[in-house]
């Protein structure tokens, strides 16, 4: 095992002038993607990997070979030293990750063998009857992952990690209206997904959409968001939390840390420890991950900020990659928070949504996947797709009332290299929510 | 490779596969970035290799991959592809199928004129370095970026119909961009937009007059700063080339996949709100806009010989005097619709199964200069430069920030705006247009990051486009 990376690390050590960062990677997956209730394809797929960052003095070169082996890895190493001395300089890179410090072993399942395709097919026609009885349809994807990688640098760490993330998303679209609502389960411990829960929430939603559908007027509105909206602002707005952001000028956060910038109720932490979510061992440069405070009761708290950030801006390192946020629930039911609206709009998914200003927070987006009016604290009618325009400084800033539980929402990575995280988040009622224009689609 | 890749699909010729495919890529890519004028980033990937297997079996399609091309890891792919489509077919409703296609042969070799790989070392990074140099952070300029990434890609395909084709090319992306800062607010200017990429090598960066263009992005970031923002509720704008292949791509390119109409697509990048009746009868722009996809033109991204299911490239009209005609499909997909399949089949490795993609998708030109489509406004704005977008899972709602604006007042620009934002519903927006620029303003505009499917695929293809004007368009949007 690893005998590409310890050829590479033996080949390396005979030039001492030289740090490196080296790691082998082995991913796997099986991806399940199904339309109308039936299988689109099945494709499983995997892959080696050995990739370098080398370093002599502050000049840096980075190779990567897929399926290596030692004829391939000698040609990328001599390519190698041969141009390292002609590169320019980085005058910012100071030293690699020095943190050896390893996590503490975990059990491992390899999903992907313990959740076979058969299993997938069963779960999912047992959902489609049920889905068929409300005239609805299913949609969607039903993932397993599986990845290793060893890590090794000049600085004596040598890091070890596994992850296996399930991803399964259900799209239920109603085969007359198109009305469409969603329903996830994500985490790396399959013994947390109970399907007659999964489905009484799915079918649950499919009932919501029976109602009457209707256009709103651009204005705004009191919200509902469904922790997977919170989920997702969060993450866009952890990306003002990074050093690097703040490097390259473009941080919200800039010359705010222990100052609040919230209400008292919102806390967010980056924690890989939670079991119902997917855990992490290691950030990318190999700094053990650990949780982490990001707002605190409002205030905020610490940048995420990697080895050559570190040396860069000054600021305190972490292994941290806001790859497992978790906002602090509330004291309402949903209940509560729903029978609190005169006339607003409950928002289950986001689409699409950029920045206009990553500093000032600004963004546009849309609904999916069920928006619904309430009127007079009950979800009454089905909303067609709206897009917003705001800004996440304000939206955060107007939650008046978080739901007394969370859920534990996947997000599929799909630019790159392909990924599962979750984050854990509750409702949020968020007062005069800014509505910009109508789809007019479902 | 080729006996490899024949082999394989000799190995699939069984009566238990309706159809099987199979594709082999070995791609070399290169990133060079440099940041604030100093070398972040050089790395480099010779060689990858990737093999895909396609079967269809019982009617359903499974898929294996890998980047290990050795004898018993093709054995293991075929048995995965073969279990996949077996184990898939037990949730099935309606079996895949299409006709069969006549076999044909494909060879196809591009070659840079300035190969990125093979250049001496040294130049490339002193171009590099210089253009860096020339950008970094001086004044209101706080982060600037000059960086390139090159790819070569060698494909091999072959099907169980005797197809078989092999094609190389060289794709560049070259970048370029400041941000400025002032009193808590950033401005920021790229050169020449985000679709910057070409089938091209190094001599991209020379025909794209990236020196050229240094002191105009540096001076138009810093001018943003102290700029207004458009006040008015409705205008009239031209989008300039930076901006319009991406308005293109959204609202076009993507509402015409077919894949989505049957909600292949739903669980990632949405639907579209195209429905198969009407073709040849919805009215998608005004009558001078002409839209086609042609993967025959070796001068954009999205040439093919022959699309990743083994069809023939080909240029067919999607949108004719502004009626919708036709879709981008798979072969499956179009004999669901009654069509012909369009081509468009493509995955951005071997190891990818293919989706239905766009390839060069082309607004046709019309006549005139952009000078001569400006001086015939009298009042609005014109465009250029992606800064945001967005557009619903229906492809009908879109809204796009530009870097920058340009305000035109008696068919001559007066000033700038900055954040220039504007939104609407795709059927109304491009029967807006009143005017297309000509041939002289026409070009290709190409991205490597066109995200789709599940595991993600970023595929590189391209726009063809010259500025038009859209008139009476809502440019407020109030925050």
């Amino acid at each position: 095992m690893h005998e590409t990376l310890l050829y590479l690390k033996a080949a390396l050590d005979k030039h001492p002038e030289l740090k490196y960062s080296i790691s082998e990677s082995y991913w796997q997956t099986d991806f399940y993607r199904f339309f109308q209730s039936q299988t689109n394809y099945n494709i499983s797929k995997d892959n080696i990997n050995l990739s370098a960052d080398l370093y002599k003095g502050k000049k840096s070169y980075k190779f990567s070979i897929d399926d290596p082996d030692i004829p391939r890895i000698d040609k990328a190493l001599l390519d190698a030293l041969s141009i390292i001395d002609s590169l320019p300089e980085d005058p910012d890179f100071v030293d690699l990750e020095t943190d050896t410090t390893l996590a503490e072993k975990r059990d491992i399942v390899n999903n992907i063998t313990a959740i076979p395709l058969e299993q997938k097919t069963r779960i999912l026609t047992s959902l489609a009857a049920s889905a068929a009885k409300h005239d609805f349809e299913l949609f969607g994807t039903f993932i397993c992952n599986y990845s290793s990688s060893r890590l090794i640098n000049s600085n004596r760490l040598d890091k070890f990690s596994i992850v296996s993330p399930i991803y399964l998303e259900i799209k239920a679209v109603h085969k007359q209206s198109q009305i469409t609502v969603m329903e996830t389960f994500g985490g790396d411990d399959f013994s947390y997904f109970e399907l007659e829960d999964f489905r009484n929430r799915l079918v649950q939603k499919m009932l919501f959409c029976q109602n009457e559908v209707v256009n709103v007027e651009a204005g705004q509105y009191d919200v509902i968001l469904a922790p997977r909206c919170v989920a997702e602002f969060v993450q866009y707005l952890s990306y003002g939390m990074s050093a690097r952001a703040l490097d390259q000028h473009s941080s919200y956060f800039d010359g705010k840390i222990d100052q609040q910038v919230f209400p008292e109720s919102i806390t967010i932490t980056d924690d890989p420890t939670d079991a119902e979510m997917i855990r992490r061992d290691y950030g990318s440069s190999g700094h053990i991950y650990r949780p982490l405070k990001l707002i605190d009761k409002g205030y905020f708290r610490s940048f995420i900020c990697d080895n050559y950030y570190h040396h860069k801006t000054g600021l305190p390192k972490n292994g941290n990659t806001a790859s497992c946020l978790k906002i602090e629930t509330g004291n309402k039911s949903l209940e509560e928070l729903i029978g609190s609206v005169k006339r607003g709009l409950y928002v289950s998914s986001l689409h699409y949504m950029n920045f206009i200003n990553a500093k000032e927070t600004s963004l546009t987006g849309l609904t999916r996947d069920g928006t619904f009016l309430i009127e007079d604290g009950k979800i009454s009618k089905v909303v067609m797709n709206l897009r917003f325009t705001e800004k996440i400084d304000r939206i955060l800033k107007s939650i008046v009332a978080l739901e007394n539980r969370s859920y534990t929402i996947p997000f599929s990575e799909n630019y790159e290299s392909f990924d599962v995280e979750t984050v854990k988040a509750p409702h949020a009622l968020v007062k005069d929510f800014n509505i910009t224009s109508s789809t007019n689609t479902i | 490779m080729e006996q490899k890749i024949k082999n394989i699909v000799s190995k699939l010729s069984t009566s238990d596969i309706q159809f099987a495919d199979v594709r082999i890529t070995i791609t070399d890519h290169e990133e060079i970035g440099f940041e604030n004028g100093y070398l972040r980033a050089y790395s480099s990937s010779q060689g990858s290799p990737a093999v895909g297997i396609r079967v269809l079996m019982n009617g359903c399609w499974g898929f294996a991959g890998s980047k290990d091309l050795s004898a018993p890891s093709i054995d293991r792919l075929i048995k995965t592809a073969k279990q996949n489509a077996i184990q898939g077919s037990a949730f099935l409703k309606n079996k895949v199928s299409f006709p069969a296609l006549q076999p044909t042969v494909a060879e196809f070799h591009h070659q840079p004129k300035i190969n990125a790989f093979a250049m001496p070392k040294e130049e490339k990074m002193d171009y590099l370095r210089n253009l860096a140099e020339a950008i970094k952070p001086a004044g209101k300029i706080v982060h600037s970026i000059v960086g390139g990434e090159f790819t070569r890609q060698e494909k091999f395909y072959a099907n169980s119909e005797g197809s078989f084709s092999h094609t190389s090319y060289y794709n560049t992306l070259p970048i370029m961009m400041v941000v400025a800062a002032d009193s808590g607010q950033i401005q920021s200017r790229t050169w020449p937009g985000h679709m910057s990429a070409g089938r091209a090598g190094f001599e991209l960066f020379y025909e794209q007059k990236f020196a050229e263009n240094a002191e105009r992005i540096i001076k138009e970031a810093t001018d943003l700063l102290s700029a207004p923002t458009i006040t008015e509720e409705k205008a009239d704008i031209i989008i300039g080339n930076g901006h319009l292949a991406l308005q293109l791509h959204e609202s076009v390119g993507h509402a015409t996949e077919a894949d989505r109409i049957f909600g292949m697509e739903i669980s990632y990048a949405g639907k579209t709100f195209v429905k198969p009746e009407m073709l040849g009868k919805f009215q998608y722009g005004s009558p001078i806009v002409n839209i086609y996809s042609d993967s025959t033109d070796p001068k954009g991204l999205g040439f093919h010989p022959m699309d990743d299911e083994g069809v023939p490239g080909k240029k067919i009209d999607i949108i004719k005097n502004g009626i919708l005609v036709d879709q981008q499909t798979s072969r499956h997909i179009a004999h669901l619709l009654g069509l012909e399949p369009s081509s468009n089949m493509k995955g951005s490795y071997a190891d990818d199964f293919p989706l239905v993609r766009m390839t060069n998708l082309c607004l046709a030109p019309g006549k005139g200069s952009l000078d001569e489509l400006i001086a015939s406004t009298e009042n609005g704005y014109f465009l250029d430069f992606t800064k945001t977008w967005s557009i619903d899972d229906n492809r009908n709602n879109f809204q796009f920030t530009t870097e920058i604006g340009y305000k035109i007042k008696d068919g001559v620009i007066v000033g700038i705006v900055k954040e220039p934002t504007y939104f609407g519903i795709t059927k109304d927006f491009w029967n807006a247009c009143d005017a297309i620029c000509g041939e002289e303003e026409w070009g290709y505009y190409s991205t490597f990051h066109c995200g789709k499917g599940e595991p993600g695929q970023i595929m590189q293809l391209s726009h063809g486009v010259a500025p038009a004007r859209f008139k009476n368009i809502n440019v407020s949007v109030k925050m």
